[in-house]
Parts: C-alpha cells; sequence; structure tokens
C-alpha cells in the first residue's frame, strides 16, 4: 500500500494549483459569483494549458481538487462542461462520439446531464419526461431541473421514458438516454438565477416541447438508460468527492492562515480552537483516504459502489463541516473574505449527484445485500 | 409563558404577515426598504425596551425578546435592525447623554450605523478607513485604539461584494470617509452591552430557527419522493421532530425564565449552536430546491452562520459562560 502519488501525479498537482493562483484571481471569483455568469474563457485557458487533462482519470480527480480548493465556483466552471461525458464515452456509439464528444473534448462544445426533473430528483425512475417512437424519431415531452450548463450547453445526454415499466412496479425499466440538441426545434431552457453557491455555474430548467430527435441520438441500447446512469454516477461521485475536498481543504488553509496570523500578532489561541482545526483537518484526511480508495476501484475497473457512496457523502460532509468550522473560528474576518464563498458554495456537495440521504440509502442497501461483507 | 408574552407573540406575528412576509425575498436583495421603518416605528418596536422617559415602551425582558424572535422567523435582518438599535445603539448614546439623537432614532428621523468589526476587534480609526459595517449610514458607531466608542460621521461607498448574512442591513466592507469623531463610551461598555443582551441575542437565534424548521415541516409534507411524502421517512421526520423538540424547549426557557445574566449566556450558546444545525437540516430537506433563494430557506441557513460571527465570539462567549459557571478564571489556555 503506497500513499503517495507518483512523481508524474504530483508534478500535475503542482501544475493545476499554480494554474488556479495564476487564474482564479480573487477579483474574477467575485465577479462571477456576484453576477451569477459562467466563465468561458477560463473554461478554454484551462483545455489549452493541459489542466484539463482526460488521459489518466487520477489527473482528473487531483486537477478537480486543487482547482475547487482555490476556488469551487471557478473550478467546477472549468471541469464541467464535460458532465455527463462517460455516459457517451461508454455506450455511445462511434457516430455519437465523433459528432458529440470528440467535439466537447476540443473545446468547441460544452455538453450537460438531464436527469432530475421538476417532480423529483433522489428518484430519479420516478421521472416524466416522456419519448415516443414515429419512425425515425422521437417526440420528446417534459421537462429537466436544475441543470448544470443548461443555458449554455450545445446539447445534453437526458433520461427519459421511452415505454411503460413492465412489470409497473420495476419503475426503472423503460429509460434511455437521448441526446438533446439545444437547437432542436421545441427546445427552450431558463436560466435558474439566486442560487446561493457555485454561483458561477450555469444552472436552468429545460423545457421539451414535441421536440424531434433523430433514433441515432439514442445512446446505447433502448431501456437501458436507469443502469447506463447509475454506471455514471458511481463515476462521477468521485469526482463529487474530490469538488469537496478542494472546498474542505481550501477552508482549513484560511483556517490554518488565520490562526498562524494570530500567533504571529501575539493573540493567543486558545486549545479549543485548535482541537476545531485539528479535527478538519482530520476529516479531511479522512476523506481523501475513501476517495482514493473509491478512485483506485474505480479506475481499475473492479467499481466499487458502497466505497464510492461512502467516499461522495463522507466527503460532501466535510466540506461543509470545515467550511462551516473555518467561519467559527475566523468569525468577523470570514465574513468579508472568501471564505464565506465557500461557506455558501460547499452546501451543494451534500445535495448534487446524490443527495447525503441517498448515499445513505445506497450504503445501508448494499450491506443489507451482503456486499460490504469480506 | 404569561399571557401577556403570548398576546405579543400573536400580535407581532400578525404584523409581520402584514407587513414583511411578501416583502422578505425584497428585503435580502434590496436592503430594508423605508416602509418597514416606518412600520417598526409605527408599532413602538424602535425603543421598545427602553424606559419611557427615554421615549421608549418600558417593556420587560420577555416580551422585548417576543418581539426579536417573532420578528426573526421572517426576517433575521429585520430583527438584528431592531435589537442594534434597541440593545446596542439607543443605550449607548443615552447613558452618554445623547438624548435628542436617541429621540430622533425612535421617532425615525435619523438612523445609525455599526462598524462591527471595529466594535469587537478594537482595531483604530482613521479619516479614511474600510470595515466591516452594519447598516452603512451618514452615522456610525465604531471602536477607536485607544479603547473608546466614537460616534462618526462621514460618507460611505458601497461595495460590490454581497455579504453572506443579514443583506438586508447591507453588511460589507464599505470605505468609510470620516469628518467628524466623537467619543460616546469605552469599550467596556460595548462589552457589557453585549454580555447582557445574551437573552435578545438567543431570541433571534431562536426565531430564525423556527422560520427554517417550520417551513422544511411544511414542505416535508407535501414533497414526495419514490411515491411517498418525505415526512414518512424515518430520518426526515424524526429529525424535524426533533430539532422542534429542541426549539420549542428553548422557547419556554427564553420566555419563562428571570433575565438573569448567565442563564442568557447558556441559552445564547445552545441557540447560536443550535440555530447552525437547524438551518442546515431545514435547507438539506429542500434538496435543490433549497439551494435557490426563491424558497426562502437558503436565506436562514446564511444568515444563522452571519449572525454566529456577528453576535457570537465562539472562543470569548464560551470562556465567559465558563467563568460564570466557575465563579473563577477559566478556559483560557
Ligand atoms: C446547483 C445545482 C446543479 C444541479 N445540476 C444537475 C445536473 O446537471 N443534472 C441533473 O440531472 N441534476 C442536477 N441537479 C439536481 C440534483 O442532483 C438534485 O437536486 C438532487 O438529486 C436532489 O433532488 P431534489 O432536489 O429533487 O430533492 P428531493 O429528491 O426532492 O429530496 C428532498 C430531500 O429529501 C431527502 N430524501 C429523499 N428521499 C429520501 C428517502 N427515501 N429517505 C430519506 N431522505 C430522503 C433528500 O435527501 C433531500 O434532502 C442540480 C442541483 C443543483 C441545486
Amino acid at each position: 500500500m503506497d500513499f503517495d502519488l507518483s512523481p508524474e501525479l504530483e508534478d500535475y498537482r503542482k501544475k493545476v494549483r499554480e494554474f488556479a493562483i495564476k487564474e482564479f484571481r480573487e477579483d474574477i471569483a467575485q465577479k462571477h459569483d456576484l453576477e451569477e455568469k459562467y466563465p468561458d474563457d477560463l473554461r478554454l485557458k484551462a483545455l489549452k494549458n493541459g489542466i484539463i487533462d482526460f488521459t489518466n482519470p487520477w489527473k482528473t480527480m487531483l486537477g478537480i481538487e486543487e482547482m475547487c480548493r482555490v476556488d469551487p465556483g471557478l473550478g467546477i466552471s472549468a471541469t464541467v462542461p464535460y458532465f455527463g461525458a462517460e455516459i457517451l464515452l461508454l455506450h455511445g456509439s462511434d457516430y455519437l462520439k465523433e459528432k458529440y464528444l470528440s467535439k466537447v473534448a476540443a473545446g468547441q462544445k460544452i455538453m450537460g446531464l438531464g436527469v432530475t426533473e421538476p417532480g423529483g430528483g433522489s428518484d430519479v425512475a420516478g421521472l416524466k419526461t416522456n419519448a415516443k417512437k414515429e419512425g425515425n424519431k422521437y417526440i420528446l415531452n417534459g421537462s429537466k431541473m436544475f441543470i448544470t450548463n443548461g443555458s449554455i450547453a450545445d446539447f445534453f445526454v437526458t433520461l427519459v421514458r421511452t415505454a411503460d415499466p413492465n412489470p409497473p412496479s420495476k419503475r426503472h425499466r423503460g429509460l434511455s438516454v437521448l441526446v438533446v440538441e439545444s437547437v432542436f426545434k421545441g427546445f427552450s431552457s431558463s436560466q435558474l438565477k439566486g442560487k446561493l453557491g457555485v454561483r458561477a455555474t450555469n444552472t436552468a430548467e429545460l423545457v421539451f416541447n414535441n421536440v424531434e430527435i433523430p433514433e441515432e441520438n439514442l445512446v446505447g441500447e433502448e431501456g437501458k438508460g436507469f443502469y447506463y446512469v447509475m454506471e455514471f454516477f458511481n463515476i462521477s461521485r468521485v469526482f463529487v468527492a474530490a469538488q469537496s475536498l478542494g472546498i474542505a481543504q481550501g477552508a482549513l488553509d484560511m483556517a490554518t492562515e488565520f490562526l498562524m496570523e494570530q500567533e504571529k500578532n501575539g493573540i493567543s489561541v486558545s486549545e479549543e480552537l485548535k482541537f476545531k482545526l485539528s479535527e478538519m483537518a482530520t476529516r479531511t484526511e479522512a476523506a481523501r483516504l475513501l476517495m482514493y480508495k473509491a478512485a483506485s476501484y474505480l479506475f481499475n475497473y473492479k467499481p466499487n459502489p458502497t466505497i464510492t457512496s461512502m467516499a461522495k457523502g463522507y466527503a460532501s460532509e466535510t466540506a461543509a463541516f470545515c467550511a462551516e468550522t473555518a467561519m467559527e473560528i475566523t468569525g468577523m474576518t470570514g465574513l468579508s473574505t472568501k471564505l464565506e464563498r465557500f461557506f455558501r458554495d460547499s452546501k451543494i456537495m451534500e445535495i448534487w449527484e446524490g443527495t447525503s440521504e441517498v448515499e445513505k440509502i445506497v450504503i445501508s442497501r448494499m450491506i443489507l445485500k451482503g456486499d460490504g461483507n469480506e | 409563558m404569561n399571557d401577556q408574552v403570548q398576546m405579543l407573540l400573536d400580535n407581532v406575528k400578525q404584523f409581520c404577515e402584514q407587513n414583511i412576509k411578501d416583502i422578505a425575498l425584497n428585503i435580502e436583495r434590496t436592503r430594508i426598504p423605508d416602509k418597514i421603518f416606518t412600520a417598526l416605528r409605527e408599532q413602538g418596536f424602535i425603543g421598545a425596551n427602553l424606559p419611557s422617559s427615554s421615549g421608549g415602551a418600558d417593556l420587560d425582558r420577555a416580551s422585548y425578546d417576543a418581539i426579536l424572535f417573532q420578528i426573526a422567523e421572517y426576517s433575521p435582518s429585520v430583527a438584528y435592525y431592531v435589537y442594534m438599535n434597541n440593545s446596542i445603539i439607543l443605550p449607548l448614546l443615552l447613558k452618554s447623554g445623547k438624548k435628542e439623537l436617541a429621540a430622533d432614532i425612535i421617532s425615525g428621523k435619523e438612523r445609525v450605523g455599526l462598524s462591527a468589526g471595529n466594535i469587537l476587534e478594537g482595531v483604530g480609526i482613521k479619516t479614511t478607513f474600510q470595515e466591516t459595517a452594519i447598516f452603512p449610514s451618514r452615522l456610525m458607531i465604531s471602536a477607536g485604539n485607544d479603547g473608546s466608542i466614537v460616534l462618526l460621521k462621514g460618507t460611505f461607498e458601497e461595495s460590490g461584494r454581497k455579504s453572506l448574512g443579514l443583506r438586508g442591513l447591507g453588511i460589507g466592507i464599505k470605505s468609510f470617509s470620516t469628518e467628524k469623531t466623537e467619543e460616546i463610551g469605552r469599550k467596556e461598555d460595548i462589552e457589557k452591552i453585549f454580555v447582557e443582551s445574551s437573552w435578545e441575542q438567543a431570541a433571534i437565534f431562536l426565531g430564525l430557527s423556527q422560520g427554517a424548521i417550520e417551513k422544511a415541516v411544511e414542505y416535508t409534507k407535501v414533497r414526495k419522493t419514490f411515491n411517498f411524502p418525505l415526512k414518512d421517512y424515518s430520518p426526515v421526520a424524526f429529525r424535524l421532530s426533533e430539532l422542534k423538540s429542541d426549539l420549542e424547549m428553548m422557547k419556554f426557557y427564553l420566555f419563562s425564565e428571570d433575565g438573569d445574566r448567565e442563564k442568557g449566556m447558556m441559552l445564547k450558546t445552545r441557540a447560536a449552536d443550535f440555530s447552525r444545525k437547524a438551518t442546515k437540516y431545514a435547507l438539506q430537506y429542500h434538496g435543490g430546491y433549497g439551494y435557490l433563494e426563491d424558497f426562502g430557506v437558503e436565506k436562514f441557513y446564511r444568515d444563522s452562520v452571519a449572525l454566529n460571527a456577528v453576535m457570537f465570539r465562539t472562543d470569548v462567549d464560551r470562556r465567559i459562560l465558563a467563568e460564570s459557571i466557575y465563579k473563577s478564571k477559566t478556559g483560557y489556555i
């Protein structure tokens, strides 16, 4: 068991950190947070500078952590144009990969993933958006809620119902994934403003009104959509753990700096505050190890949903804990620094891509099935 | 809780339903509008706790706390505005003999802000300074670097940054150019006021917690996942019920106990921690909708942490409580 990163990964981590410190300046972060505006220039810069590197998933994970450590809103914005790509990569036809995925990788297009609906996010199989096959196309009707990149993406990998579940109790049957372009007739989106945090990212509601989707835009097989999306979450949750770790580490950095400054100025720091710092550091380290374990299973093609959910659930709660504790340690000072933004950004970690409660449902279900026993 | 307090709670609730409820979101977006200041004044909320000889309504501790508690359920910003005037600004002005200015504040002619960073940390005055200001105005109360508390007259510049919480009060770093300063007290005065207003601070923490919990209870009755309303899931139902129980017990204490300083510190310490926990769960059970301003629950989450920074000095206040329990110097290592 070796806990050190390889020299190549360590170099990459440093490179990303330098990039983030240079490019995610406080004035830029504040502006995008205030104006709720997506930083497209940073997306392109990150791509051009080799900061986004899909050749090695460890790099993707470490890069996300380092960027979010400097600024979560900008860090997520730089890495989220590819959200949902793994579904196309694993199940899309060569035609779809060429037409859509290659353009995203080249920075020419932005994509999004449409799963959540106004009526529900945790209950994925309960979705209502439906696509009826007519000749060589699908007619799509319904809506999607809280979709990241919703009003800037060129296309969306979208989970829809193509058949009634059979039997009706097996609601996850009859779902399929379609690629929906934002220029298709009948597609519309409206940006959701007034988010608590990650305000540099774009979030929107999508509406499909008799949108015609060519049949070639079906991803993989009809009826397998639910499995593709769950498989995707088992991948993406590791990356959400990385976002969370970046936030936790960033909050820890700020609290440490604050207490060091106090000591330098001759203000004695109580054990109580030092213990809080210790707890932040310990939880962050524990979350990182759990994430590495989940990543290790996943990147070696042996995904372990129990460990992945543990990693995502624990890291996201650690992010919120560290941001809140850092606010407590820094008091009034924290109110007017970037730490307050970290605090606002941190809460989404416990909500998106499986809420904390959903992760606990997955973990307990797997353990009770015997999957957690060795 | 006596009948007078219950009646007051009902009246203030009605006031909030009529004056605050529909504009609660706007208060956060654009600062507290003039019509709220007028309504607060007309109801006698500004100066409510002060003696009638100073133009106040002479309310007892529990009744005054009932006002703060009930307003905080609708708008923590407005509750804090009432608190900072009644418990900090007016007592300081009256003690230093500035009766006219105090009367002008009660009658609504004048408004004064606080430079909170200075007051709590004791940083110096400059002709032009940048400090965290609560309710930036042409008149500000701040702390001098010689241990004095000063009334400043001048002009300020708004900063682009939005504050984490209490946005209705326009908290933020402002550049303030001072024209005139006048000493109105010493740092010990503000420290004393701060500790002695623990009950009021607890009332605000509990009021905002109630606002968040009530929203979550209502939401979890109607939102369904996997064909069941959220309230049917044990973790949701048990957690919200626990929060509600803790809240009710602290409310009972808030409205029934005498105004003993130590008991006030005890309640404030519990209420400050509780507000962070309660607002966090309330947001969580709203799922993605909780993350949006429009649903009015994220405001409580932000405000609880902002108020913890403004009203609860984690180390200092816990030590004051410990010292009052041990009756000796304690908790300083
Ligand atoms: C900023 C933002 C960006 C997002 N981006 C995307 C995106 O790009 N694509 C996408 O598809 N979605 C996206 N989402 C949606 C996100 O994944 C959902 O919000 C999340 O899955 C929760 O769903 P919900 O909001 O419908 O909450 P609900 O499912 O209604 O849940 C509400 C609350 O109830 C709890 N709960 C639900 N069921 C149970 C149960 N059985 N037991 C105990 N507790 C339960 C939940 O944990 C939660 O706390 C985004 C959301 C936000 C806020």
